[in-house]
Order: C-alpha cells, then structure tokens, then sequence
C-alpha cells in the first residue's frame, strides 16, 4: 500500500504515489542544478521540460491505472535522459556574453560606468549587494574622520581590476553574497546531499533485493563519502569568505591604525598635548638613528605583513583580485628585511647604551654648626609634573621646562649622616648608565638637580630634570648631608618618601622619622621628641630594663636589673622610692 | 575515449541545424520536434533539446507562441524568426561544403 500525492505537472492533473514522486523531485532538482549555470534561462526551461513530463506522462495514464509509479517515472527518465545531458555546449554560444554567463557567483571588479573617482564604491556596492550610495557615504565617513580611508581607497583602487567585457560587468553584478543567498547556497547543498543519500539508500535497498548487494554497496558508500566531501567543501567555502572578511578588517584596521600612529609620532608636539599622551619604544631614545628613519622602519616592518594578509583576505573574497608581481613582491620583501634589520640594529645599539655606570659628586658647604637647628623640606614642581603627591618612584614623567621636553623624576634617595667638621656640607651623587663610562659620566653630570639654604631651611628638590633620551638610562640622584655632631635637624613630612636608611640611635624606621627633632650624635641622629613605641625592635631590647615616663601625671623611672627593682614616682601624691 | 562520446558530440554539433531546419517547414511544437529528431535517430535522450531550444529562443533565432490544444494544456510552438532564417541559409552552405570535405577525405 502507498500514499499518493495530487500534483500539478505542466498543466494537468495526476495522482502520483509517493515514492515515484520522490523519484520525479529528485529528478528535477538535479535538472535544476545541472542548468544553474543559466539562471536566466533556467526556469523557462524547467516549464518546457515539465510540460514535457506531463505530456509523457499523461499517454501512460489509462483508465484502469490511475496513478503514477515508480516504474514511470524510470521510465520518463530513461526518454529523457540523465540531468548530465541538459547542460549545453558553452561554446555554441560563446559571443552572445548575454546568455552564457559561467558561473553565478559574484566577482569583485571596479564598476566604471557608475564612478566618482575609481569606481571602487559601485564596485563594492555591487559585490555586497547593497546601494552605491550607502557605499560612498561610508567612505566618505572614513575620508574625513579617519583620513587614512583614503589609502585604503588607492589601495583597492589599484588592485581591483575595472569591469571592462559585458561579461565582467554581469559577473560584477551577480547573485548578491548576502546572509540569506549563502544560507540558499548551503541549504541547496545539503538538499543534495540528502537526496544523494536517499538515492544512495534506495540503491542500496534495491540492489539487496537483486541480490547484488556487494557491488552497488560499496558505489553506495561512496557516493556517501563524496557527498560528506561536498559538504565539508561548501563549509569551508562559506568559512573561508568569512575569514577573509576577517582578514581584510584586522589587516586594514591594524594599517589604519598604524598610519595614524606613524602620523601621530612627528605631530603630537605640533598639535600640542603635553605628558605622556604616547609611549615610545624604548630604542627611540638616545639613537643614532635620527626618529623619522626608525617610524618609517617600524612602520615597514609592520605595514607589510598586514598589506600581504590584507591582500591574502581580498583573494580568497573574490578571485579574480590582481596579485602583485613577482618584481613588487620580491620588492616588498626586501624593503620589510631592511626595516627589520634597521630595527634590530637600532635594538642592538640600544643595548649597548646602558652598558656602563657612571656617577658624578658635588659636594657643597652649608653654613650650618653645632647647635644650629635646621629644617630639612622636599619640594616637587607643580608646574612641571602632573602628579598629586610628591613621593619618590622609578617612574619617569615627560614635562616640559621653558618648552624642552624634559623626563621628570623623583627617584631621590636622602640620607642624613654626622661629620667631625666644623659645617655641614651636602654630597649630591648622580648616577646614570651609558654607552661608555665618559658618555655615561657625561649623562650623569648633565642631570640638573638643585637645592637651596635659606634662614636654616634646607630645601631639597624631590625630582630631578633630564634629557628626554635619557629615560632608559636607570638614572637617580642620591642627597647625603653631613651633619656636625651636636647640631639639631627637623625632618618635615615632605621628606617621609625620600629618607633612605638614615642612621639614627633609635633605630627608627625611615618612613616613622618626619616630624621630629633629632639630634646629631657620632652615632647617628637621635630623636629628641619622639614616643617610644615607634623606637626600633633592636633599640627596645636593649633599653628595656629601663623606663622613664614623664607626662602630666608626674615623673615615672623603673630600673630592673634582674633580680633587684628600682622605682621612683613623683606625682601629685608627692615623691616616692621603692 | 569512448566510442559514445564521440558519437554524442558528433550529433550534438549538428543538432541546432537540424531542429532550425525542421522548423523551416513551419512552425512546430517541442513534442512534434522531439518526434522527428528521434524518428531520424538524431536523438538518444530528449533532455538535451530544452535548453537548447531556450538558447536559440534567447539569442532571437526562434519565437515561440502558446496554442490551444484539445487534448490538454495549451502547447509551446516554436518559428524562426528573420534572422534565424539567415542563420539557417548560412548553415545550409555550411552543411553541404562540409558533407563534401569529408566525402572528400573519407572516400579517397
């Protein structure tokens, strides 16, 4: 028993049983496909061959039978033969382009009967499938607001062919590579398949039944494994677009990036920003080679690998895409090798610039004696630096001083220690590396540092101004003032940051030490005012058999010496002894 | 190389001669054209004809106009058009120089 079904075939009427109307579809759509290479023509013809069928089938139709089945259907076919034999020679009609379109896939090509400049936009346009004027607009978008839109413009404008034949033209103007016609493409595609392996199963069935089953089996599997092929193909031909889509973004984005970061470099000083708006590799500084050379090194060295996968992208979009010649090729890889040589020497000679230490000493009287007392201040340059808070670091900041661009640092060690002199005096070691120890001496002295003495206040500089090529030269300033014994010191706050192992009686923690009065001993500094509990671990365990407290209770002093106690109280109580 | 194919091809260069030449009698509707193709067993499978008459009618060597039939649907009749007429006489001389060349070399 089978199910029929009622279709229309060129007309007329015919109950047609399931399994033969399976037959006939499939039939048909692989006549559809074979012909796929005329769309024009394609569904005219469909109708002629319908009608045909119809007609053919219509004489086999009697009265005592009903219904169409299998047997007539392989019979039709056997007329009118296998899809195969419905493609038609190209070649008879070669000069009439019109009609002999070879494939309906699209083809990238500049359109010059629609252009403004090179007809890149209609050319676009036409590939993508949308209107010209959308095109335009967005590239005028890329004109103005990213200016570089106009080199990827040029570029495209030499490397896409222009439309010349009526051919051309059509294959410009094909099927549009859109979402909904690549879903087509793949759903034609898998109908195949599944109809490949319906046949392929039916054969199979068959074929058991006549007892051939070994033979047409393995034609079965086969044809299973091709059809597997095909898909995988029109996957990897759909992912494919879609990589070099992908392509063609990050290539053109990085190039557009770059240009601009090429331009940027040399302008951003014209357009005025100031600070560290842009970092610079660090072999920019202090090179033999002048900055233009290594931006337009490192722009080659960068640009050419994405300008090859820029173009790799476009190919597999669209094959018919210009290659460059081998003479350009050959010549773009020798331009990119002498880029990458430049940097790598650049590199190289970079290296070297840090291969020495030197250092350069001042050293400077302060009128300051015994029993004088003076104040120790750090100042920063709130016009210079951009930062908040004046406190040491090993960054470098890019200022400018009276429009010198200048680094900015506040890598400045302080420390405090006694003299038998009768004057203190201030030692200023600056230390910087170099290619060689006269240049790095050099470097090192040109650092500019400053302090002053006014009315007992030592004003220190918590920074220090250099040349800007000097940023990867590990530079840094250290500040020792050498005290006579017996003279006072106040640490402002400011100095907290910069205090660097100050040697003090107390043992007291550098960060713990402003905001109190010490006095110089030969020793080291002690402190006059400071509570106890910020005394260091050393200094407490030595110490702690004996305490002294004075405050507005009264006057507290205990000794402990092992086994014997002392303690005198003297408070509003009176005095006390124990 | 199968001894098919070559026949195959054979007849298909001469196939649009012979299907403009059956209409230089009169118009004719595709089954009457697939009826005398076969009879003269110029043709193994009918498949082969439809595009190829689609193709004559697109490049303006045949019209076609629809007719009512009595036995079913209206059917396609194929005519030559004017310049499918000189296309054909064109054909014609073609035909007969090139029967003579390959008496010519066959028969030597």
């Amino acid at each position: 028993m089978n199910k029929t079904i009622n279709i229309n075939l060129g007309g007329i009427f015919f109950h047609i049983d399931e399994l033969a109307y399976q037959k006939l579809k499939l039939y048909l759509d692989a006549i559809r496909r074979s012909l796929s290479d005329d769309p024009q023509g394609r569904d005219e013809i469909l109708n002629d061959i319908e009608l045909r069928i119809g007609e053919l089938l219509s004489e086999r139709i009697t009265n005592d039978r009903m219904v169409i089945n299998d047997s007539d259907i392989d019979e039709i076919t056997k007329i009118m033969g296998r899809p195969e034999d419905y493609s038609v020679d190209e070649e008879l009609f070669e000069d009439e382009p019109k009609y002999s379109k070879s494939t309906s896939s699209k083809k990238l090509f500049r359109d010059a009967d629609d252009k403004f400049l090179g007809g890149v936009c209609s050319g676009l346009a036409h590939y993508f499938g949308m209107d010209v004027i959308w095109m335009r607009l967005l590239w005028l978008v890329l004109f103005f607001f990213f200016g570089t839109g106009f080199l990827v413009y040029i570029l495209l404008w030499i490397l896409i062919p222009q439309a010349e034949t009526t051919a051309e033209k059509l294959q410009m103007k094909g099927e549009p590579v859109n979402i909904s016609n690549i879903e087509k493409k793949i759903r034609e595609e898998f109908q195949d398949v599944s109809s490949r392996v319906k046949n392929g199963v039916n054969e199979v069935t068959d074929t058991v039944r006549n007892a051939e089953f070994k033979n047409k089996a393995k034609s079965g599997i086969q044809e299973v494994i091709d059809t597997l092929g095909k898909i995988i193909l029109t996957i990897f031909k759909v992912f494919g677009k879609f990589i070099g889509a992908l392509l063609i973004f990050i290539a053109s984005a990085t190039l557009i990036g770059l240009i601009v970061a090429a331009f940027s470099v040399g302008s951003i000083e014209i357009l005025g920003f100031e600070g560290d708006f842009m970092e610079y590799p660090p072999f920019f500084f202090d090179s033999i080679m002048p900055m233009w050379l290594l931006v337009v090194f490192g722009f080659l060295a960068i640009a050419i690998p994405f300008v090859v996968l820029f173009m790799l992208g476009l190919k597999i979009l669209s094959s018919n895409v210009k290659s460059f010649s081998t003479t350009t090729k050959l010549s773009l890889l020798g331009v990119w090798i002498i880029a990458i040589l430049g940097l790598s020497f650049a590199g190289i000679n970079f290296a070297t610039q840090t291969a020495y230490d030197g250092v350069h000493n001042q050293t400077e009287n302060l009128p300051i004696a015994a029993l004088d007392t003076i104040t120790i201040n750090m100042i920063g340059n709130d016009s210079l630096s951009n930062e908040k808070e004046l406190r040491r670091d090993h960054n470098y900041e890019t200022v400018f001083d009276n429009d010198v661009e200048k680094l900015y640092s506040t890598r400045v060690n302080v420390d405090i220690k006694s003299t038998d002199k009768a004057t203190a005096f201030v030692k200023i070691r600056k230390e910087s590396d170099g290619k060689n120890r006269l240049t790095a001496n050099k470097d090192a002295e040109s650092i500019e540092y400053k302090f002053s003495l006014s009315e007992k206040n030592l004003v220190l500089n918590g920074y220090f101004l250099s040349n800007l090529k000097n940023k990867f030269k590990d530079q840094l300033i250290d500040v020792t003032i050498y005290l006579p014994v017996n003279s006072v010191v106040y640490l402002d706050a400011s100095t907290q940051t910069y205090l660097n192992d100050v040697d003090n009686v107390q043992n007291i923690f550098d960060g713990d030490m402003p905001k109190h009065y010490y006095k110089m001993t030969e020793n080291g500094l002690e402190c006059l005012d400071c509570d106890p509990s910020i005394f260091g671990d050393d200094f407490k365990r030595d110490n702690e058999n004996f305490k002294l407290n004075i405050d507005e209770n009264g006057v507290e002093i205990k000794v402990n010496d092992g086994d014997k106690n002392a303690e005198v109280t003297i408070d509003e109580n009176g005095v006390k002894v124990e | 190389m199968k001894i098919e194919n070559t026949k195959a091809q054979m007849r298909k260069g001469v196939l649009e001669y012979c299907i403009l030449s059956i209409l230089q009698h009169g118009d004719a509707y595709t089954s009457e054209i697939l009826s005398e193709l076969k009879d003269a067993k110029l043709l193994v499978v009918e498949g082969t004809v439809y595009p190829l008459l689609t193709r004559l009618k697109n490049v303006g060597l045949l019209n076609y106009r629809w007719e009512e039939s009595t036995s079913g649907p209206p059917r396609k009749y194929y005519g030559l058009t004017e310049t499918g007429k000189l296309f054909l006489k064109e054909l014609n001389t073609t035909w007969s120089e090139l029967v003579e060349a390959v008496n010519l070399v066959t028969k030597k």
